[in-house]
């Protein structure tokens, strides 16, 4: 029974618990040797003059810690992007609650929360991506009102890696 | 026409921004989905806390400077994701080059640059969306190097809209 988290900003101090848990949604992915992230880039690309990202985190107190011994149990990463028909974007990049807590609306509420977030700092919309086989992912976000943009309007995901860049950038004319 | 100049947007541009923001959607028939005014690519782009960066190409031609055309001929929006694994990325929104000077390497040196920003601010990687049906730039940026980590991964692109929003910041407790 868990109905006592709280839902908070994230702060210096929950870099570790932070990378720990990206660490632990990887595994989930089987993919966690590819997290290179370490603590002191996630201190400094989060929380410098220039926040590359923002996170929200849910902790429990002592008493209800996980099993292994830890009192924040979920988080959420996000940061803004910009549409150039519409405006500001909030881009929800990572979202977990750790398994043994999942059940108690917790991810409900983290979702609320973003959703406040999106409507006070005037987003006209909330993007993220979503794997295709990630069937349980998909009707969570559909029963909230998500729509698949990939499917409405064909949009494909590109990335081109840095050996490409700095190939592309030392090219001449 | 080789004589165009990149350089870094500055708050003067942002009317030519919205102009060829308007031209790319005119070009994708969805041009009175625009909605974005000068003010708001002036708030965002331009204030303390900039949401997006933007490139312009200059005609720097004779020519130029003795008709009355347009001289911001070509431009690149761009911002900076996180990518959990790994950091900073860059991600492109958009990109676009005025139809009658295309052909001349504006677009190459374009992606050049933006390259070079990206290794310069220390980013492992460049991402940006592609429609599927858009043959002629899958085929640009696959030239370059680019994967369609759609087809390699499985992602999809969804979004929650604000109707959405509003419902679930202020709905009852599930």
């Amino acid at each position: 029974e868990c109905n006592s988290f709280i839902l908070r900003k994230a702060e210096p101090k929950d870099v570790s618990d932070i990378l720990r848990l990206i660490k632990e949604l990887a595994k989930f992915e089987k993919m966690e040797e590819q997290v290179i992230l370490t603590e002191k880039e996630l201190l400094e690309d989060g929380f410098g003059d220039h926040p590359f990202y923002h996170c929200v985190v849910a902790e429990v107190p002592e008493h209800k810690q996980s099993s292994d011994g830890y009192t924040v149990i979920g988080f959420a990463m996000y940061y803004f992007t910009y549409d150039p028909w519409i405006g500001k974007l909030l881009y929800l990049e990572d979202f977990y609650v750790m398994k043994e807590f999942r059940g108690y609306g917790i991810g409900s509420d983290i979702l609320k929360v973003l959703s406040e977030t999106a409507v006070k700092t005037r987003c006209s919309s909330m993007h993220f991506i979503v794997a295709e086989w990630n069937k349980s992912s998909i009707e969570f976000y559909k029963r909230r009102g998500a729509s698949d943009l990939s499917d409405e309007e064909g949009w494909r995901l590109y990335a081109i890696d840095k050996d490409d860049l700095l190939k592309i950038s030392a090219k001449k004319r | 026409m080789d004589s165009f100049k990149l350089r870094k947007a500055e708050p003067k541009d942002v009317p030519d921004i919205l102009r060829l923001i308007k031209e790319l959607a005119k070009y994708e028939d969805m041009e009175d989905q625009v909605i974005l005014t000068e003010k708001d690519l002036l708030e965002d782009g331009f204030g303390d806390h900039p949401f997006y960066h933007c490139l312009v190409a200059e005609d720097a031609s004779e020519q130029s400077n003795n008709n009355n055309g347009p001289v911001v001929i070509g431009f690149a929006m761009y911002y900076f994701t996180y990518d959990p694994w790994i950091g900073k990325l860059l991600y492109l929104e958009d990109f676009f080059v005025m139809k009658e000077y295309r052909g001349f390497g504006i677009g190459s040196e374009i992606l050049k640059l933006l390259s070079h920003t990206a290794v310069k601010s220390r980013c492992s990687s460049m991402h940006f969306i592609v429609a599927e049906g858009n043959q002629a730039s899958i085929e640009f940026y696959k030239r370059r190097g680019a994967a369609d980590l759609s087809l390699e991964e499985g992602w999809r692109l969804f979004k929650i809209d604000k109707s959405s929003l509003l419902k679930m910041s202020s709905g009852p407790e599930e």
